[in-house]
């Protein structure tokens, strides 16, 4: 017999809220913030409230024990008032990393479809239509997995490159968190980018993913007038020449023939790269390549570039950023999907952030679940797992990881 | 070396803060503009709106010899404009006076260029280094205030992407620098032309103002926006094609992203296609909720919450938000979807036309 798993997985976030709302703060100018919480009761999103002081969101919290909390990354006159009548302020600048938008070879592995016409199961990112009854409704289960979040890792220190380096901003200026479940924010408070309305915002998203970069407003040119040799951007140029030079340096050093037949290159000019890779890589010591391999004129560097440019861009959310009215999850809650914390870490933390220790919310106590099915998966420097139709006694943390994605019940 | 900018400059620039300070001086009011001393001034600032309305594109001559009237003229053809009450004559001056900034700035020096700037709060740098810095930019300007003033262009090379951009600032050329401060200057002037003046005008100044709206409603008449009219059907093959993308993967039931739904939505309902078809086409989708589906579509028609029909998304966006699939020939030059249904319909219209009777 299983107690239900929702009220258990309340109890630990009531327990949680009753101990720490303490360690939730105010977001900067808390009384012109939109508040929004997901509650347990039939997932009821109450949004629109507002708070004067930290005290009286963190005693909200404690008393309502959501699912989910957020708060506006919007600046209002009147927050509580429906949208049309809020009156926008500002927004701080904000940045969605998340897994789902990045491709890894273990998605195939840890993410779950099931058909809701018959019930039929797979792995990865479900089909048209279901191979047993041909409907196309399905419910999708993805897992925070290390390899995922590792991915998502990678592009938010590109992310935080690009916005250090070309956009100025500095370490104590970014600030970077692990959403909680599958991914990063990253986000900025400063006053100068409050009121950048989100067509300004929409060509800060395409800085950043590389969207409309023309090679040739980074170097990419003839190298004289008239001339059909060509000059381009080198390894260690600042901005996005340099960026070019070492997407396409990468690119040519790993890429064989069939990568690079499918950016549309011919047969033999596909040849003349793999067979000349040494030569190619050593170019880049002077002038770069650019102007060296006979058959590759501007539209094939153009092509090389663009695949360059997709390594070397961060993929974010793009509606996430441009949103001006964004509802973000606030800082040291818990995460409805994972029982794990949303946490901030210092910028220059990023690679050594561990979001399986640092964002683990629940440090004590064992729980026997009944798990009908679960990849491996780690907390602190324990290993659980896989599971399939088994019953085990696990901590709390991983016990509640397991419940709140679907794949256990408590057993008692 | 830090330049301050001269009487002479003011009389360029009438709308630099220390020209306002200057005029301030002068003891000129609204209801003294009768007096006879005033007599020069007032018909220079006659005579800058109406060369905005006369001359085409706009713009406001320079008269380099008479400094002072050149210089008090300004404020006082602001009060001329904003009387006319009228939003197309207030949008042309104020377009036309920062045309004649643009043209006088493109003569200046990087120095005179950055105070101006400066003179409106741009947090802008003349670049020192020439040798380590990208060739051929002599400023750079801080992000925020290059994305102010760009929204205008749809060039590719005013994209922030295609800019040399370090530490925060963006690389510009004299000539780009002025560029971006005639859009400036524009917002600047139009925010000056928000008040109402009219009670307080002297009769031979309202007058002058009567006269301007005469030669408006003479020379343009009534301006009609054109109004997009789409055949009632929706013309499923004259879609672009994002959108046509976007309305086989909803009508074949396939997840769309919430920015696909978006675009697709206001596309369909732009193109005059009714809520409830609209609302019939996700029903095949494996999240469909009738309810939820219905309040979207009609909060996006602008028949709830804000009462604000959305336009579509531009290309510039749905690329953005990875929609485009790629240009058509057809795309080329275009910027909205919606102008391409617009040709596309027109081409099936003419092809209909010209095709020979026994065809038919």
């Amino acid at each position: 017999m299983t107690v239900d798993r929702e009220s258990f997985i309340k109890s630990k976030f009531r327990e949680f809220y009753e101990s720490s709302s303490s360690m939730v703060e105010a977001p900067p100018s808390i009384e012109m913030r939109e508040f929004g919480f997901l509650l347990f009761k039939d997932r009821v999103m109450v949004r629109h409230k507002g708070f004067r002081d930290v005290e009286s969101l963190r005693s909200f919290l404690r008393q309502i024990v959501p699912l989910h909390a957020y708060y506006s990354a919007a600046y209002y006159a009147a927050p509580e008032e429906p949208m049309e009548r809020k009156g926008w302020v500002g927004a701080d600048l904000y940045f969605d990393i998340d897994a789902d938008h990045i491709p890894t070879p273990c998605q195939k592995v840890h993410d779950v479809w099931v058909c809701r016409g018959c019930g039929f199961k797979g792995r990865g990112t479900p089909p048209e239509r279901c191979p047993l009854c041909s409907q196309r409704r399905f419910e999708e289960k993805t897992w925070p997995c290390e390899v995922c979040l590792e991915a998502a890792k990678r592009e938010t220190m590109k992310l935080v490159d690009i916005l250090l380096k070309d956009f100025g901003f500095s370490q104590d200026e970014i600030k970077v968190s692990f959403s909680g479940h599958r991914g990063y924010h990253v986000h900025i408070e400063k006053d100068e980018i409050k009121d950048l309305d989100s067509a300004a915002r929409k060509e800060i998203v395409d800085y950043i993913t590389g969207t409309g970069l023309d090679a040739k407003f980074h170097g990419l040119e003839a190298a004289g007038e008239g001339s059909r040799v060509l000059v381009g951007p080198h390894l260690g140029d600042s901005g996005w020449r340099g960026r070019i030079a070492r997407g396409v340096y990468d690119l040519l050093l790993k890429a064989d023939g069939e990568h690079l037949e499918e950016l549309g290159l011919r047969r033999n000019v596909v040849k003349t790269i793999v067979e000349n890779r040494e030569v190619i890589i050593r170019s880049w010591e002077s002038g770069g390549p650019w102007g060296l391999i006979r058959g590759v004129g501007l539209e094939s560097w153009k092509a090389i570039i663009r695949k360059g440019v997709e390594a070397q861009a961060a993929k974010i959310d793009t509606v996430v950023t441009t949103d001006i009215h964004r509802l973000i999850r606030l800082e040291n809650t818990l995460h409805g999907k994972t029982g794990l914390l949303k946490v901030g870490f210092p910028t220059d933390k990023i690679e050594d952030f561990d979001p399986f220790k640092d964002a683990v919310a629940f440090k004590r106590g064992e729980v026997t679940v009944f798990i009908e099915e679960a990849p491996e998966f780690r907390i602190w420097e324990e290993t659980y797992g896989p599971f399939k139709g088994e019953k085990a006694e696990l901590p709390v943390a991983a016990a509640l990881l397991l419940l709140c994605k679907g794949m256990a019940e408590v057993a008692q | 070396m830090n330049l301050v900018l001269t009487k002479s400059d003011w009389a360029k620039y009438p709308f630099v803060p220390e020209a306002t300070e200057y005029i301030k001086t002068l003891g000129l009011k609204v209801d003294s503009l009768s007096r006879p001393e005033f007599e020069p001034i007032l018909d220079r600032a006659e005579g800058r709106v109406k060369e905005a309305l006369l001359t085409n594109p706009p713009k406001v001559s320079y008269l380099e010899h008479n400094e002072e009237v050149e210089l008090s003229s300004f404020p006082v053809a602001v009060v001329i404009a904003a009387a006319t009450a009228d939003d197309f004559i207030k949008k042309r001056y104020a377009l036309a006076e920062a045309r004649r900034a643009y043209d006088l700035l493109r003569r200046e020096d990087k120095w005179k260029v950055l105070e101006v700037a400066k003179a409106f709060g741009w947090r802008v740098n003349v670049v020192t280094d020439e040798a380590s810095a990208p060739r051929g930019y002599q400023l750079k300007l801080h992000f925020v205030d290059f994305l102010r003033n760009v929204k205008a262009f749809h060039e590719s090379n005013w994209k922030l992407i295609n800019r040399v951009m370090l530490g925060g600032e963006v690389y510009l050329t004299t000539y780009e620098a002025a560029r971006l401060l005639q859009e400036e200057i524009r917002r600047h002037i139009e925010a000056k032309l928000r008040i109402d003046v009219r009670p307080i005008l002297p009769p031979n100044v309202a007058q002058m103002v009567e006269e301007l709206r005469l030669i408006r409603r003479r020379r343009f008449g009534k301006v009609y926006t054109e109004e997009i009219r789409f055949p009632k059907e929706a013309v499923v093959e004259a879609f672009p094609p994002c959108i046509r993308n976007l309305y086989e993967a909803a009508a074949s039931g396939s997840h769309l992203s919430h920015a696909g739904r978006f675009a697709l939505t206001s596309f369909l309902l732009n193109a005059g296609m009714p809520p409830s078809k609209i609302v019939d086409l996700f029903r095949s989708s494996s999240d469909f909720n009738e309810r939820m589906t219905r309040y979207q579509v009609e909060h996006i028609a602008g028949l709830r919450g804000s009462r604000t029909r959305y336009t579509p998304y531009a290309c510039d966006t749905l690329r953005t938000h990875g929609l485009c699939p790629g240009e058509e020939n057809l795309c080329r030059g275009l910027r909205h979807p919606l102008t391409y249904y617009r040709r596309k319909l027109r081409m099936k219209a003419a092809s209909k036309r010209s095709r020979p009777a026994d065809q038919v």
